[in-house]
């Protein structure tokens, strides 16, 4: 079983999570869309440690000895989920940028060479 | 037919104008394009001044990016064929009229301008040539044709491949890679002799500590083009 202290100090963890996540949300310092899986993390964590039970199911089917163990393993999968999803904007964002970089020289052509029939 | 010599550079201020009188030299009938990548030397106001034909990228995007918009540039402009050739000196206009003929004959998609054929002019370093006998290797295997100098930044295209390149054309070191992609493609590409200089000034992009990545990169990136058209 986790120990209380344990699930205690979680839960402070966690309220100060959302605290934090709750108030970058409110100051649009957060985009909701890329904060989903944040909250979802938390939220996961937050049913874990108060109910702890539901973690016996994959302790046993995985063979983990200790329960906290099961819930770092849990948690550390979270992480990299949000890690590929990071690395998957940043892509995107990556192919955005090129385009407008390459449509703003096509375009810095154009003017230049309309400009330049003026003189 | 309209052709279009693409000449990416970057930090190409002692090169940048003999390369467009070499080309206009030799091949007055064709059009010219600078890709200026976001040069920290003099390259942009050499050009401006001398009232050259040129892009200028408001950020760095790398050799990729940069011949990428001279596609989207021929794209735009309507050009038949367009040809990469690069600003730093290491290639010669006197042999763009061999590259572009198969393509004028319709017997090819795509034209390579190869050093290893005839064996002649700078013929690169022993490590390096083996890292390009490697990746012909690999383009082999996964496409069955067979390719000698994969990394050379002087080829020419047609329409169909310039419309394609405009869309999508790999980032870093995209040479290698854009040979797959046109294969999967099936793209007829044919390689035509030339002859290279060692470069005349300015800097090579590839570093030692460089090297070991790209082989990595490129291997990976051949492998995944390979697998995902």
């Amino acid at each position: 079983m986790l120990s209380t202290s344990l699930r205690v100090a979680i839960l402070i963890g966690i309220i100060v999570y959302y605290f934090i996540l709750i108030m970058l949300l409110r100051q649009k310092r957060l985009t909701l869309k890329y904060t989903l899986l944040w909250l979802f993390s938390g939220l996961m964590m937050l049913i874990l440690s108060v109910f702890p039970q539901l973690l016996n199911g994959i302790t046993r089917l995985l063979g983990i000895q200790l329960q906290s163990n099961a819930l770092f393993a849990i948690l550390f999968f979270c992480t990299m989920i949000i890690l590929m999803s990071l690395t998957s904007i940043i892509s995107k964002q990556n192919e955005a940028i090129k385009q407008l970089v390459q449509y703003t020289a096509l375009l810095e052509k154009r003017v230049r060479e309309i400009e330049s029939c003026g003189d | 037919m309209k052709i279009l010599v693409i000449i990416p550079a970057y930090n190409e201020q002692d090169n940048i104008l003999n390369t467009i009188d070499d080309i206009n030299r030799h091949c007055p009938e064709m059009d010219y394009v600078v890709v200026n990548d976001c040069s920290r030397d003099d390259t942009e106001r050499i050009l401006r001044e001398n009232r050259k034909n040129y892009l200028s990228l408001p950020c760095n995007l790398g050799i990729g990016g940069g011949v990428q918009t001279g596609y989207r540039y021929a794209a735009e402009k309507g050009y038949d064929i367009a040809i990469q050739f690069d600003g730093d000196g290491q290639h010669e206009a006197r042999f763009l009229r061999d590259l572009v003929a198969p393509i004028e004959a319709g017997e090819a998609d795509i034209a390579i301008g190869s050093r290893f054929i005839r064996r002649e002019g700078f013929q690169s370093t022993g490590l390096r040539r083996a890292g390009i006998g490697f990746l012909s290797g690999l383009i082999k295997l996964l496409c069955g044709i067979r390719i000698l100098d994969v990394t050379s930044g002087m080829r020419a295209v047609n329409r169909r491949f310039i419309e394609q390149y405009a869309v999508s054309y790999a980032q870093d070191y995209p040479e290698p890679e854009a040979i797959i992609a046109a294969a999967v493609r099936r793209a007829r590409i044919v390689e035509v002799p030339v002859e290279m200089r060692e470069r005349q000034g300015g800097k090579s992009s590839i570093n030692p500590v460089r090297s070991v990545y790209y082989m990595i990169k490129v291997s990976l990136a051949l492998i995944l083009a390979r697998f995902s058209a």
